[in-house]
């Protein structure tokens, strides 16, 4: 206990990058999300058909192999490496891509954001479907173009029931991070692991650790809980 | 006005409409009645395109909508459509509704649309209504709402689509007496009901629809006192 005690900062620490990377994965996760949705629901048969196989490519394959593909996988452009030599050469800046591997956070919020958008395509897919079919005829009967039909009636219609299921995705996706300790992310995960392999004691340093993540996750879902209500008023 | 020829509508192999032939004058309250399943909603879906035809033509003040030339936000721009289901924008306030269209399809400037909706409101008896949602408006207020934002886009012809066949009795009353009010002001409109008290009072012309097709028309004391076909026959007596 006075191993958990004595070295909570750490712990904390990770946490503070756990949830870095969840706000940062499900935030571009929810751009690309919305794109998805909306290329999968469009009139055109190759659009739609892009926005398939990328959903079933990152919903059906695991998260820790899209983890491995990019962080030990995905070839770092030669522009990229260039402007790194170029930054360290004239501006001191630290080499951040030491290898040929990209770093880590930007591996883990990459692959993270991807999964995560393919999960929440399919939320605002069936967001857009929720509403009424009658919605869409009303705002065509006045002669809204089949866009302004989409911007102005049913995606903020749309937006308030995906609320709860996005809730959904940004806890679990705050758990799947965990994952992102097997490729090094010092988050919540890997900084327990870390103190376990110094002091060579695993219960109470793993059990503070799912602590942290039942507050986290318990703390948010209450969250979503409030939003939900505050916008049922408005309704 | 209207000039329908030939207007046929599938869906896959059931046909809906077999060769609709009907012309509405300008000023003109044409009421299409006639047992469900008939093709009354789909006859008038398809005036505004929101059910594409599989055959036939369509023209509204001489602008054939079935021409690939034809922008048809533009056409339905000048139609509005009430529906039976109401279909106000849960969203949005009933001063919202009815602005919404004229913001972004006419572009006209917030404060125009503002005085345009009140003035709307107004006519439809619902001034302390307007920054009301509509889930706290009655199915009666609502319809009503629903008739004001078609009128903002100040179109050629209104479509009625059973407006009053999901209100409460007592509601069913006030939303005929703007329709009829809208009548007397001379709009050309085209109204599919049950109200045969309302088709009596202010259509011009009835039309009695059968499996698809139009099977008579006249003037309302013609159809309602002197039917000749056996099918009106048996749908008036059953219904007065």
């Amino acid at each position: 206990m006075e191993v958990v005690l004595k070295n909570y900062p750490r712990l904390l620490e990770g946490a503070l990058l756990t949830l870095e990377v969840t706000l940062f994965s499900v935030a571009i996760g929810c751009i690309i999300g919305l794109f998805m949705g909306l290329l999968r629901l469009s009139g055109a048969k190759p659009l739609r058909l892009l926005a398939r196989v990328y959903i079933d490519f990152f919903r059906g394959t695991p998260l820790l192999v899209q983890i491995f593909i990019i962080y030990y996988g995905l070839p770092i452009p030669q522009w990229f490496r260039g402007g790194q030599a170029l930054l360290t050469a004239h501006f001191n800046v630290p080499d951040f891509i030491s290898s040929y591997m990209l770093p880590v956070f930007l591996s883990g919020v990459i692959a993270c954001s991807l999964n995560s958008g393919a999960y929440i395509a399919e939320i605002f897919r069936a967001g857009v479907q929720s509403i009424e079919k009658g919605q869409v005829e009303a705002a065509r009967s006045l002669g809204m173009t089949s866009s302004q039909a989409m911007r102005f009636v049913v995606l903020p219609q749309a937006f308030k029931r995906v609320v709860p299921p996005l809730g959904n995705e940004f806890i679990a996706m705050l758990k799947d991070t965990s994952l992102l300790s097997v490729i090094g992310f010092a988050e919540l995960l890997r900084q327990g692991q870390l103190l376990v392999g110094h002091y060579y004691v695993a219960f109470p340093i793993y059990l503070a650790v799912a602590f942290i993540y039942l507050i986290m996750t318990f703390s948010f879902s209450r969250l979503v809980d409030f939003t939900e209500r505050r916008l049922k008023t408005g309704d | 006005m209207i000039r329908v020829e030939g207007l046929h509508k599938g869906f896959g192999r059931l046909k809906v409409l077999n060769g609709i032939d009907c012309h509405v004058s300008p000023r003109e309250v044409v009421v299409v009645i006639g047992p469900s399943g008939s093709g009354k909603s789909t006859f008038l879906r398809c005036i505004n395109m929101l059910e594409e035809p599989t055959a036939g033509k369509i023209s509204i003040d001489g602008v054939s909508l079935l021409d690939p030339k034809t922008n048809i936000n533009s056409v339905r721009a000048e139609v509005g459509m009430v529906f039976q289901r109401f279909n106000l924008f849960p969203h949005k306030t009933a001063l919202e509704n009815i602005c919404l269209a004229p913001l972004k399809v006419k572009n006209i400037s917030k404060g125009d649309a503002e005085s345009l909706g009140h003035s709307l409101l107004k006519k439809v008896g619902l001034s302390d209504k307007a920054n009301v949602y509509p889930d706290q408006l009655s199915g009666g207020q609502q319809q009503r709402v629903a008739i004001a934002r078609a009128l903002a886009m100040q179109p050629k012809v209104m479509l009625f689509d059973e407006p009053t066949s999901a209100l409460d009795p007592e509601m069913v009353g006030e939303v005929l007496a703007v329709m009829k009010d809208l009548a007397r002001e001379g709009m050309t409109m085209v109204v599919v009901t049950h109200e045969m008290g309302f088709a009596r009072e202010v259509g011009d012309r009835v039309i009695f629809m059968d499996e698809g097709l139009i099977v008579e028309e006249g003037t309302p004391d013609e159809l309602f006192l002197e039917p000749r076909n056996n099918r009106l026959k048996s749908f008036l007596s059953k219904i007065l």
